[in-house]
C-alpha cells in the first residue's frame, strides 16, 4: 500500500518535474528578479542602487503611464466582449454548415489567424494607405470626399487597430466554440424541440449554459492577450504621434530600450503583471459564480 | 586498405594546413542597419574588401534592422561581452551612446595605425564622433535634407538655368509663389511625408539661427526667441498644407509616388532616396530628375543633417586583442578610402580626399547638393538626440501633427521644449 502511494508520487514528480523546473527558470526566477529589479535605480544592463518604493510613486504619477493605462484599457474594451459575441455568432453559423463547406468556411476564418503580426498589420497599413488604400474609396464617401488616416487621426487609431485585431485573432475563437458546440448532444436538442422549444430557446436554455465554460476561456485568454498588446499598435503608430496612443507595454518597452531605465521599466512591468493577474481572479471568480448558477 | 589510409592522412593534412591559414586570418565581426541602397553598396563593398584582403582580414557583415531593435541590440550586446568587433552609428546618438558605456575609445594611435587622422575629415564631423575630447566614431559620411525636383515640369515653368538648375526658390514668398504655381487638378506643389516634415522645419528653424540645446542657458529651446523661431519654421509647413500645396495626411511611401507620378515638381527628403531614383530613371521609368540643396527661406543657408560613421563596441569582460583591433582600424580606413562608391548611395562622404576628387565632383547630382555639408544643423549634443531617442519622438509627438493642424504651432513648440527638458 505504502510502496503504491510512493510509486505514485514518483509518477506525479516525473511528469511534472519537468514543468515546474522549465516553469521556476523561466518565469518564477525572472518574475522575481523583476521584482527586486523594479526597487532599484538601475540602467538596462548593469547594477542599480536600491531605492524602494520610488520608483512606484514616479511611474504611477507619470502622465505617459496614465495615458498609457487608458489606451489600453479602451483596447481591452473595443475588441474582447466584441471579439467574443462576433466569434459566437459566426460558430453557430459555420456550425450548420456540412461537410467541406463547414471545413471551407472555417478555414477561411482561421487564415489571417496563423499569420504573423507583422505581416497583418503591414497589409493592412497598405490597404487603409490615406493616399492610395483601398479603405479610401470608403472613406471618402463619408468625409466629404476627403481621404483621412486612420493611424494617425488619434480618435480612430483605437477603433481602427481592435478592428483589424479582431479580424485577425477570431478564427481562433470560432474554434474553440465550434468545439464547445460539437460536445454538446444532439439528442438535447432533439428532446427540446419535442417539447416545441423555438431555436431561441434553445439556444439561451440548452446552448448557452452548455458554452458557457468555453465562454469563460475566450473571455480570459483574449483579456490576457489584449492586456499585453503591444505589437500591433507599436506597427501602427510607426511615424505617427506614438504617445497619443501608447499602450502599457510600449510603455515598458520606452523606458527600457529607448531610455535605458531598467529600474523604471521593472516597476511598469510589475504593475501590468499585478493588473493582470488582479483582472484574471476577479474575472474567474465572476465567471465561475455565473457557471454554477 | 593501405592506399585508402594513405588518402585519409593526406585528406587531413590538407585539412589542417587549411586550418592553420585560416587562424592568422582576422574575421571582423560586422552590424550595420543599412537596408535598401544604402544596403546594396555596403555589401558590395564588404565584397571588395573581403576580395582584396583574402587570407589576411574578412569582414563577417550582419544587417539588423534599423532604429531602437539596432541600437538595443548592440547596447545590451555588448554589455555582455557578446558585441560585434565593428558597427555602423549615428553620429547623433554618439552622447547618448558614451553615456551607457556602449563604446570603446578610439585613440590617435589606432587612427596613425591605419593611416588615417582627424585632418583626413570635416571638423564638424571628427567633432561630433568626440564626447569632452575622447573620439568614439570614425565619419564615414554625412547625409542630410534635399530637394528633389522633376526638371520637366520645371523646364516648363521656366524655373530651371543654363546648367539645368532652379532658380528663384530662395526666400519664403517666391518659393511660395513657385509652390501655387503648380499646385490644383489634383497636383501639388510639394511632397512632404506627414511623418518627416519634422525634419523640414528643424531645418527652417537653423536657418533662421535658432539655438535648439544649451545646456548652459536652461536646456532645450532656451529663449522665448528660440521658441518663437520654431513657432515660425512650423507655420511656414502648416502654410503649405493649409494652402494645398502638400497633402494634409501623406505616408512616405506614398510621397514618393506622389513625386515620381509627376503630382508634385518638388520632394523634400532625406539623400538616401537618391539610388531609387537612379534605378528608375535607368529603367526608363523616371522623368528627368535632379536634386539641390533645400531653398534658403530665411537668412541663413541650413539643413537638416546627420553622418553615418563606425565605431568598436566596449565588450564588457573581453579582453583586448591588439592583432583585431588593427584589423578593425584598416577596415575602417579602407572604407574611408573607398567612399566614392558609397556615394552612389546620395551620401556625401566625410573622408575629404574623396569628397574633394575629381570622380566625386563628376557624380550628379551629389555634387549639385554637396554643399549642404558645410552650413548643415546636426541634433544637438545631448543624450536625448538621435535616431530612435526621446528627441525623435518628441518631433513625431508635438512638430508633425501641427502641421496637420491638431496643435497649434506655438503650443506645439513649447509642450516639446517641456517635455524634452522634463527628461532632461
Amino acid at each position: 500500500m505504502l510502496r503504491d502511494k510512493r510509486s505514485e508520487y514518483l509518477t506525479a514528480l516525473i511528469l511534472v518535474g519537468p514543468f515546474v523546473v522549465i516553469y521556476g527558470v523561466l518565469f518564477v526566477w525572472p518574475t522575481i528578479q523583476m521584482a527586486l529589479l523594479s526597487f532599484t535605480k538601475a540602467p538596462l544592463i548593469g547594477p542599480g542602487e536600491w531605492v524602494g518604493w520610488d520608483n512606484y510613486v514616479k511611474i504611477l504619477s507619470h502622465k505617459l503611464f496614465h495615458s498609457a493605462f487608458w489606451n489600453t484599457a479602451y483596447f481591452v474594451l473595443l475588441t474582447v466582449i466584441p471579439n467574443t459575441l462576433v466569434s459566437l455568432a459566426i460558430a453557430l453559423a459555420v456550425n450548420r454548415l456540412k461537410g467541406w463547406q463547414q471545413g471551407f468556411v472555417l478555414a477561411c476564418f482561421f487564415l489571417p489567424y496563423i499569420l504573423p503580426v507583422s505581416v497583418v498589420f503591414l497589409t493592412w497599413n497598405w490597404i487603409i494607405d490615406v493616399q492610395y488604400g483601398l479603405v479610401q474609396y470608403v472613406v471618402r464617401l463619408f468625409n466629404g470626399g476627403q481621404p483621412l488616416s486612420l493611424t494617425r487621426t488619434i480618435p480612430l487609431f483605437m477603433p481602427s487597430v481592435a478592428f483589424v485585431t479582431i479580424w485577425w485573432t477570431l478564427g481562433f475563437n470560432v474554434l474553440l466554440f465550434i468545439a464547445g458546440l460539437r460536445s454538446i448532444s444532439p439528442e438535447i436538442y432533439e428532446a427540446a424541440s419535442l417539447d416545441s422549444a423555438g431555436r431561441w430557446r434553445q439556444f439561451t436554455r440548452i446552448t448557452w449554459p452548455l458554452i458557457w465554460p468555453v465562454t469563460a476561456l475566450v473571455l480570459t485568454i483574449q483579456l490576457i492577450a489584449q492586456l499585453k498588446i503591444f505589437d500591433q499598435v507599436y506597427l501602427f503608430s510607426i511615424g505617427g504621434r506614438q504617445d497619443a496612443t501608447i499602450v502599457l507595454v510600449q510603455y515598458v518597452y520606452k523606458l527600457a530600450f529607448q531610455q535605458n531605465k531598467g529600474g523604471e521599466a521593472a516597476t511598469a512591468a510589475m504593475l501590468l503583471f499585478g493588473m493582470i493577474i488582479i483582472l484574471s481572479v476577479l474575472q474567474y471568480q465572476l465567471l465561475r459564480a455565473r457557471g454554477q448558477k | 586498405m593501405l592506399k585508402s589510409l594513405k588518402r585519409l592522412a593526406l585528406v587531413s593534412s590538407a585539412f589542417l594546413a587549411l586550418a592553420a591559414g585560416a587562424h592568422a586570418q582576422q574575421n571582423v565581426v560586422w552590424w550595420d542597419f543599412l537596408a535598401g541602397g544604402d544596403g546594396v553598396r555596403m555589401k558590395a563593398l564588404i565584397d571588395g574588401f573581403n576580395a582584396e584582403h583574402q587570407g589576411e582580414i574578412q569582414i563577417q557583415g550582419t544587417t539588423l534592422e534599423w532604429g531602437t531593435p539596432f541600437y538595443t541590440k548592440l547596447q545590451t550586446s555588448a554589455a555582455i561581452g557578446e558585441g560585434p568587433d565593428i558597427a555602423t552609428y549615428h553620429l547623433s546618438r554618439i552622447p547618448l551612446a558614451v553615456d551607457s558605456g556602449t563604446l570603446s575609445e578610439i585613440t590617435d594611435e589606432d587612427l596613425a595605425g591605419a593611416g588615417i587622422s582627424d585632418a583626413d575629415f570635416t571638423a564638424a564631423a571628427s567633432d561630433a564622433g568626440k564626447v569632452d575630447g575622447t573620439r568614439y566614431a570614425v565619419p564615414f559620411d554625412q547625409h542630410g535634407l534635399i530637394l528633389y525636383y522633376n526638371k520637366d515640369m520645371l523646364g516648363e515653368a521656366g524655373l530651371l538655368d543654363a546648367n539645368g538648375l532652379p532658380t528663384g526658390l530662395d526666400g519664403l514668398e517666391n518659393f511660395d509663389a513657385v509652390l501655387a504655381k503648380f499646385t490644383g487638378d489634383g497636383k501639388y506643389g510639394i511632397s512632404t511625408p506627414t511623418g518627416d516634415r519634422y525634419r523640414t522645419i528643424y531645418s527652417l528653424f537653423g536657418q533662421q539661427g535658432g539655438t535648439m540645446f544649451d545646456e548652459a542657458a536652461g536646456g532645450f529651446f532656451p529663449t522665448d526667441e528660440d521658441l518663437a523661431k520654431l513657432t515660425t519654421a512650423i507655420e511656414v509647413v502648416k502654410g503649405w498644407v493649409d494652402k494645398g500645396y502638400t497633402p494634409v495626411q501623406v505616408e512616405s511611401p506614398a510621397a514618393l509616388a506622389l513625386f515620381t507620378s509627376g503630382q508634385a515638381p518638388f520632394f523634400i527628403m532625406g539623400n538616401w532616396e537618391v539610388p531609387t531614383f537612379v534605378d528608375l530613371h535607368a529603367k526608363g521609368e523616371l522623368f528627368e530628375w535632379g536634386a539641390v540643396e533645400l531653398p534658403t527661406l530665411f537668412e541663413n543657408k541650413a539643413a537638416w543633417s546627420d553622418s553615418h560613421a563606425f565605431v568598436i563596441p566596449a565588450n564588457a569582460g573581453k579582453e583586448a586583442d591588439p592583432a583585431k583591433r588593427e584589423a578593425v582600424m584598416k577596415v575602417i580606413a579602407w572604407m574611408d578610402q573607398h567612399s566614392l562608391d558609397w556615394a552612389g548611395a546620395g551620401h556625401i562622404p566625410a573622408f575629404n580626399a574623396v569628397r574633394e576628387s575629381a570622380e566625386f565632383q563628376a557624380l550628379k547630382p551629389q555634387s549639385d547638393y554637396a554643399g549642404f555639408a558645410d552650413t548643415a544643423v546636426f541634433d544637438p549634443r545631448t543624450i536625448l538626440a538621435g535616431p530612435a531617442a526621446p528627441l525623435g519622438d518628441a518631433w513625431s509627438n508635438f512638430i508633425n501633427p501641427a502641421t496637420t493642424g491638431e496643435i497649434e504651432p506655438a503650443d506645439a513648440a513649447a509642450q516639446m521644449r517641456d517635455d524634452l527638458n522634463g527628461q532632461l
